[in-house]
């Protein structure tokens, strides 16, 4: 599998506060990954620099094995970003404005026009191509900021923040948008909605004040027979082994345990023997997924320390 | 790229309304100009006459057109970096496979092009005296050309002052306050000392008086130039500083 993007230890810095730190990320062909933190977590710092917008404190960026840095020109024509606010010209109709990212992006005279019917045609654009920017509707105005970036079709895409202000039809477009695009690109794409970043992406680093806390592939789905307790007194948790119903058991806090159920058992099932075995059943809920989990462990915790 | 970047901006510019408003506004005080300068000439008998009535009208007429541009080229100028940077518009350019030199350059032709129909307006006025006095049209030619170049270097500047800030109006006034500065450098001279002719040359309108007289000089041409040519380096430098700031 090809090497899109490679960052090596990419660190920012605004004047004395580190925006970003030892940042190291790669990104293969076909893979969505997810960049995920909590609002100034360094997300948006970070997509700007892999585009090339901002420049690295230290560290390098590799696209396609061309460094960003030495050779801009010959590495941008690999890119497509969307930026948390799309840049676009409001006094300009959806047809000039696109013209006018093609020859920016250097594609020919000749291939113009398919080009801009295509990236229209991929983001749902057809019917609006002589609409003044201004009057376009903030879902519409996203999707043409994804076809800027698209236009020149990159080997990669960087998309900040996609979804910010669609409903949901158009979330499940841009998703359905996303997942085929990545057929034949590598996308990085960051965003705060954990089910968002579940429902598209491959992988997930998670970002927390400035720093890579989190880099890996966590399962979209969880399991139905994870469940969280939490006991009355700290003692009963012996108590706990006597339930039937409990596949494992595993304490996280003096009165606070993760339970796996054994196949066939209902959370019914593990209250209804809870009280029989003569625990004081506090709390019952189920076992957030493995992103979400990840995340408040690692942000989540931390913020409330 | 840079034509590309040149005709986006001479479009946009021409979709907006304010360098209409110029130009119409421009016009209607030249025009003023032009009949106050002939009502005067006609009024006076052959012996009271001191210049010609080209040089009349080149002083009076493209003197003034040299002011207006003084003030239109920063108000126009402010959209073409300051306010992309504050809408976040910039990024597509920072995105995209050009430099920063490409980015200035376009941007500059651009705003240069869009007060090109101001420095020949003063020339078109004229043209109602054709066929009724002979005017000397080597003159009125010099004259526009140094009014272009006079444009050039308030365009120069205008740039400049657009990238040193995201607001618009800082942006305004920072051109506004080189270009003062430009105008009124060289009284320093009378002031200081008679000698001292640095501070002359530095002076964009004692170049431009040449070209009112007709006379085309290179170290006229150069001083555009050279001062055009400086002051879009430093915005060159700016852009490139942004990504680093």
């Amino acid at each position: 599998m090809d090497t899109l993007v490679r960052a090596t230890a990419l660190s920012r810095h605004f004047g004395r506060h580190p925006a970003l730190a030892d940042v190291e990320l790669t990104l293969d062909t076909g893979q969505v990954l997810g960049l995920l933190g909590p609002n100034g977590a360094g997300k948006s710092t970070c997509l700007r620099l892999l585009a090339g917008v901002l420049a690295p404190s230290s560290g390098r960026v590799q696209i396609l094995g061309i460094d960003l840095a030495r050779q801009p020109r010959l590495a941008k024509r690999q890119l497509g970003y969307l930026p948390e606010r799309p840049p676009l010209h409001p006094e300009l109709r959806v047809n000039e404005y696109l013209r006018f990212c093609a020859r920016l992006r250097g594609i020919p005279r000749e291939r113009l026009a398919s080009s801009v019917d295509a990236a229209k045609h991929r983001c749902g654009l057809d019917r609006v191509g002589h609409q003044r920017i201004d009057t376009l509707s903030k879902g519409y105005q996203q999707r043409l900021g994804i076809a800027q970036a698209i236009i020149h079709r990159p080997r990669v895409l960087i998309l900040d923040e996609p979804t910010e202000g669609l409903d949901p039809y158009q979330i499940r477009a841009l998703r359905a948008l996303i997942r085929d695009l990545a057929h034949d690109c590598g996308i990085i794409l960051s965003s705060h909605i954990l089910p968002e970043v579940q429902a598209v992406c491959d992988r997930v680093m998670i970002l927390h004040r400035g720093r890579v806390r989190y880099d890996g592939y966590p399962a979209a789905d969880h399991s139905p027979h994870l469940w969280r307790i939490r006991l009355g007194a700290p003692e009963q948790g012996e108590r706990l082994r006597a339930a039937d119903c409990l596949d494992q058991v595993s304490a996280l806090t003096e009165d606070r345990y993760r339970v796996v159920l054994k196949d066939g058992a209902s959370a019914a099932d593990l209250a209804r023997e809870l009280v029989t075995v003569g625990v004081d059943l506090h709390e019952l809920q189920p076992e957030r997924s493995d992103l979400e989990r990840v995340f408040f462990d690692l942000t989540g915790a931390e913020e409330s320390a | 790229m840079i034509r590309t970047l040149f005709t986006r901006e001479l479009l946009g510019g021409m979709v907006t309304p304010l360098p209409w408003v110029l130009l119409g506004g421009a016009q209607i005080v030249l025009a003023w100009i032009f009949l106050q300068v002939i009502e005067s000439f006609a009024g006076l008998d052959t012996a009271s006459r001191q210049h010609p009535l080209t040089l009349e009208l080149t002083l009076n007429l493209f003197g003034f057109t040299a002011v207006i541009l003084l003030f239109a080229a920063p108000l126009i100028g402010a959209r073409m970096l300051s306010a992309e940077l504050r809408d976040g518009r910039f990024t597509l350019l920072a995105s995209a496979p050009i430099g920063s030199g490409e980015i200035v350059l376009g941007k500059y032709l651009g705003l240069w092009g869009l007060l090109t129909p101001l420095c020949l307006l003063p020339a078109l006025n004229l043209l109602l005296l054709a066929g009724a006095t002979p005017l000397d049209a080597g003159q009125i030619a010099a004259a526009t050309l140094g009014l272009w170049c006079s444009a050039g270097l308030f365009a120069a500047v205008s740039i400049y002052a657009s990238t040193l800030s995201a607001q618009p109006t800082s942006a305004t006034l920072s051109a506004f306050a080189v270009l003062l500065l430009l105008s009124i450098v060289g009284r320093a001279e009378q002031l200081i000392d008679g000698s001292l002719s640095l501070l002359g040359w530095l002076t964009w309108n004692e170049h431009l008086l040449w070209f009112l007289f007709g006379a085309v000089r290179f170290s006229d041409l150069a001083y555009f130039a050279l001062f055009s040519a400086v002051f879009l380096a430093l915005a060159q430098r700016r852009l490139d500083n942004r990504r680093l700031a």
